[in-house]
């Protein structure tokens, strides 16, 4: 069984955007009103933190794309009353909008902030309401919804290589975000398939997982030099 | 003033009786197409094969409606038969109208439902879920299996598919 991985690195990333942008037009994930989203109710799949270090006018600025870390051992998954979080056996963590009743329990055990809320019925510009993506469904007032590593892509895919009588290879399934990134800095593959790009990074020694002592084995690996 | 109790109450349970009627039939009224059309003739006697109208069932996630496009390719300016739903077919045609079909199958936005994935890889039938329509003369009024999620799960369980919710839900 595949276990999927995201692994970006920062050393290429270049904090363009392109990621954030992709995701957003992929997901028909909604525009939230500008003053809205400065009190945090700003929606994103992934977002790009910036950590600012030392003082005026010498400062060291980190930037890092941050997506749902689809943990190993998701804190996520275990306060979900509904079971609509969960983990599948190919350790994607699924959010099944259909089945959440916005408790937002999931938002609070989850570590790294990744999942967002719809406050509000989303609003589309009439322009937006044309080119949704008919294969991921319009979320609704009142439901918690976060990155899914695209999971609709690898439904396809899984489609094309059964017709095709083949296996997945490295490189088939592939998110917005990583297909989009113009600096190739996000990697996207498969933990079990020893050949795979994503197999050999994340045994680098630049690969660094996010808050680590907590247990949860994000399944999305940085590789950095710096600290 | 004595209240009586049965003047009361008959109205009542009429009530709800009827919304007990309205619960169990509302959404279950037949579908009337706008034209005729017969499932039967088409396959018996002129030989097609459901793909050679619902084009896209092998290839594509819907299996997709045909319509004067389409039918236009036969039923040219004279008519073929002397079935008075021809007349209406040809009316559209000339008047290059596109037929409004009414949708009997459906699922909603939420659910990731792929022709493709179960005529050619699933190689089911195309009568597993829409019946024997070959033999039917006249358009089906209601689904014959309603696309509900139980449907769905029966189905998985009886074949051994996988029921994870990632598989149609995203």
């Amino acid at each position: 069984m595949s276990k999927w991985a995201m692994v970006i690195d920062l050393d290429k990333c270049t904090g363009c955007g392109d990621c954030i942008a992709a995701c957003k037009i992929e997901n028909n994930i909604a525009i939230v009103d500008p003053e809205e989203a400065n009190s945090g109710r700003v929606m994103f799949w992934i977002e790009m933190v910036s950590v600012y270090e030392g003082e005026f006018p010498n400062i060291k600025i980190k930037r890092f794309p941050k997506p749902c870390f689809h943990c190993e051992n998701p804190p996520c998954t275990k306060v979900c009353p509904v079971h609509a979080t969960y983990k599948n056996d190919e350790g994607l963590v699924g959010q099944i909008y259909h089945r959440c009743i916005g408790c937002r329990y999931c938002m609070v055990a989850c570590p790294y902030t990744v999942k967002v809320f719809n406050w509000y019925e989303p609003e589309w510009p009439v322009e937006f309401r044309k080119c949704f993506n008919p294969d991921v469904s319009v979320r609704t007032k009142g439901v918690v919804e976060k990155c899914s590593f695209c999971a609709h892509r690898l439904i396809k895919v899984k489609e094309e290589v059964d017709l095709e009588g083949r296996d997945i290879q490295d490189g088939d399934y592939m998110p917005a975000c990583a297909e989009s990134c113009p600096a190739d800095a996000i990697y996207f593959g498969d933990l079990e398939n020893k050949e795979s790009k994503v197999y050999n990074l994340a045994k680098s020694s630049r690969a660094k997982r996010e808050m680590e002592n907590l247990g949860t084995e994000p399944k999305v690996v940085y590789l950095s030099k710096r600290e | 003033m004595k209240l009586n109790v049965v003047n009361v109450l008959i109205p009542i349970i009429a009530i709800v009786f009827i919304f007990a009627l309205w619960v169990l039939f509302a959404g279950q009224s037949p579908i009337i197409q706008p034209i005729s059309y017969n499932h039967k003739v088409h396959i018996e006697e002129a030989g097609l094969e459901c793909i050679d109208c619902h084009k896209y069932a092998e290839s594509m996630t819907r299996a997709s409606i045909p319509n004067i496009d389409l039918c236009e390719d036969c039923h040219g300016d004279e008519p073929i038969s002397k079935s008075p739903e021809e007349k209406k077919l040809i009316e559209f045609i000339e008047q290059k109208q596109n037929i409004p079909w009414k949708q009997i199958y459906s699922v909603p936005d939420h659910v990731y439902f792929s022709h493709r994935r179960h005529v050619v890889i699933g190689e089911l039938n195309c009568s597993n879920c829409h019946g024997n329509v070959s033999e039917l003369t006249a358009p089906a009024q209601y689904p014959f299996l309603i696309p509900s999620m139980g449907n769905c799960i029966d189905c998985h369980k009886q074949l051994k598919i996988t029921n994870d919710c990632l598989a149609c839900h995203f």
